[in-house]
């Protein structure tokens, strides 16, 4: 179970948001999720497959407009996310925030990234 | 054909051949208690067979980050949870070694007032006395370079924490780790990458090995087969999908942790129903962050180098987590530019956690290929969460913290003073607001003199069943709240000495 490259693209545009990084950065953090769920075992790769479905196809359950997350415009976008973020619901916010966590692992890996925090690279160099 | 010896390539592992498929015992698990059992059986000159489900740790799978961790020694590649009012993740280790290879080195002595809650008040004082657990536990900690963390390899985030405690008062010190000349990478949860850490796969396995003990890892045991009431076989499945059995001479040694144990009972109808991955007991925690002036650098030291005892008798204790950049980020408040915002200031973040001595029962059973869990900290556990967040917060501030970032729900975001912590008082008691995630799993199989009260006897007999005995973590009647590997290591091998006889 993975990512096509339609569903990279449209979750890549929520998670830049999410993550405050360009779009470039959030592409490589969708494809990330891709090999992800190829990866870990099916039970765990429905449930965010399905989260990714969820937060690409429900703003107009969200905030009532007809679009997919990523066609939304910047500002309706990111009151969307506030909106699963700070749910009350527990399993929605707890599935943005399983998305969330997922997207950070994918980021976190990234060269720029890390050297934006001054980290040093993921994997230890040996002495 | 022979078989695959620890540091052989995980995935090649050949079939035993009829004449070896067979031992004087055979252990199911390679971790804290499997490896511990092993060694001692081995010292007795027994022909001992390991059997682990999970890959040989290759130094090549060694500190390649949080995710890749998971990915390659964890069960369920970190995704295993407890799914009860909230959702938890389960953390444990799926390798040769066991979780032993991606904890966080700690070691404690188990208290005397733990070892009273545990077994003393279950009645196995005469049985399992204190003074018999303290003369292994010594020995453990000569074999695995016991120490307390120097100066040195504190940290900035231990360094933080230990400045907060000694303004306050407070009980804390250097946590006693098993690391021999460590290099303080601060990547203790991947694997150490230096194999300073004196996990199973480096010390207890290969001195099995060396005494003639075979080690399988990718071996998956399902069943235990018995006859006549007496333990004689395992069976199960290789990585590759392959069937295997293995018997047993003298018995069979279950060691799979809290979780996988009890499993295997369950699906070979073996135990009491009633007891039999019922009393899953564990230490839920979560974390606090704290932004400081000054860099802290967290990734550097040990991965886990301060503790706070003050509160263990309130039920927790609090100690350093030096989370990786990706994990740390998750509950920071602030989406886009505030998130951007929050992650700024990771250099100069000092994460700290609360593990609870959890007072609620779970369940653990086989469901397919898996284990569902079903567990809820209590109202009562709730409340030691809201406090020890609360004291976390008083402890950053105490060590200079600028800011400080509780992590709850329903709660501030941020606190910018110590004028603020009051404002925590009123954090919900719901599981469900806060970022839990469980180690150290107890109880499943839970050791009582009477088989209506639990699976085994004192000495990790299962009741009613010959030649099968369980020396994991399952035992325990309750849990410590102190990290346990040393106490299962420590019980593991008073109750294997009197296997071997």
């Amino acid at each position: 179970m993975g990512l096509s490259e339609g569903a990279q693209h449209r979750i890549a545009v929520v998670l830049a948001d999410v993550l405050g990084e360009p779009l470039d950065v959030a592409r490589e953090v969708a494809a990330f999720l891709d090999g992800y769920l190829r990866r870990v075992p099916f039970i765990a790769a429905l449930g965010l497959r399905v989260v990714v479905w969820a937060v690409t196809w429900l703003p107009l359950l969200f905030v009532g407009v007809p679009l997919t997350a990523n066609a939304l415009s910047s500002g309706v976008r990111a009151r969307y996310i506030r909106r699963w973020a700070h749910s009350r619901v527990y399993f929605l916010r707890e599935g943005f925030y399983l998305l969330k966590a997922v997207a950070l692992m994918g980021w976190g890996v990234q060269a720029g990234v890390r050297a934006r925090l001054d980290l040093g690279p993921v994997a230890a160099v040996r002495p | 054909m022979t078989a695959t010896p620890v540091g052989r390539r995980a995935g090649s592992t050949p079939a035993l051949s009829p004449s070896e498929s067979i031992a004087d015992y055979v252990v199911v698990g390679s971790g804290a208690g499997g490896a511990t059992a092993a060694l001692v059986l081995a010292e007795a000159r027994r022909d001992v067979i390991v059997l682990e489900e999970g890959p040989v740790v290759r130094d090549a799978d060694r500190g390649q980050g949080a995710t890749e961790a998971f990915m390659r020694l964890f069960r369920d590649r970190g995704t295993q949870v407890a799914m009860g009012r909230s959702v938890i993740p389960i953390l444990q280790g799926r390798c040769v070694g066991g979780t032993t290879v991606v904890n966080g080195a700690i070691v404690w002595r188990l208290p005397e007032d733990a070892y009273e809650r545990c077994f003393g008040e279950a009645g196995a004082r005469e049985v399992v006395p204190l003074r018999e657990l303290e003369r292994r536990m010594e020995r453990i900690e000569r074999d695995l370079s016991v120490a307390p963390a120097p100066d040195r390899l504190l940290g900035g985030n231990g360094t933080l924490m230990k400045v907060g405690v000694e303004k306050l008062g407070w009980r804390g010190h250097a946590i006693r780790r098993n690391v021999l000349d460590c290099q303080g990478s601060g990547r203790c949860l991947e694997a150490c990458p230096t194999k300073r850490k004196q996990s199973m796969e480096v010390t207890y396995l290969p001195r099995a090995q060396a005494l003639g003990a075979r080690i399988l890892a990718d071996h998956e045991v399902r069943l235990v087969e018995t006859s006549a009431a007496r333990a004689v076989a395992v069976s199960g499945t290789r990585a590759d999908g392959s069937p295997f059995r293995v018997a047993a001479r003298r018995g069979v040694v279950l060691a799979a942790s809290a979780v996988q144990t009890p499993c295997i009972l369950r699906r070979s109808g073996i135990g009491p129903r009633a007891h039999v991955g019922t009393h899953f007991r564990a230490h839920p925690g979560t974390a606090v962050a704290g932004v400081y002036r000054d860099a802290v650098r967290s990734w550097e030291g040990a991965s886990q180098s301060f503790e706070v005892d003050e509160f263990r008798g309130q039920g927790f204790k609090m100690e350093v987590v030096s989370l990786p950049v990706e994990l740390a980020g998750v509950r920071l408040p602030g989406l886009g530019e505030g998130f951007q915002r929050s992650i700024a200031d990771y250099p100069n973040m000092a994460v700290w956690g609360v593990q609870v001595r959890a007072e609620a029962e779970g369940t653990v059973a086989p469901q397919g290929d898996r284990s569902r869990i079903v567990y809820t900290p209590s109202a009562a556990d709730m409340a030691r969460f809201r406090t020890g967040v609360e004291r976390l917060a008083e402890l950053h501030f105490a060590a200079g913290a600028m800011r400080v970032y509780p992590g709850v729900h329903g709660g501030p975001d941020v606190l910018r003073s110590p004028d603020e912590i009051p404002l925590l008082r009123d954090l919900p008691l719901d599981p469900r607001n806060y970022s839990l995630i469980a180690a150290h799993f107890f109880g499943t199989c839970r050791m009582a003199r009477d088989p209506d009260a639990g699976v085994t006897g004192f000495d990790g007999a299962v009741h009613g069943v010959r030649g099968l005995w369980v020396l994991d973590a399952s035992i325990f009647p309750t849990n410590l709240g102190v990290n346990p590997q040393h106490p299962i290591m420590a019980l593991a091998m008073l109750l294997a000495e009197r296997i071997a006889g």
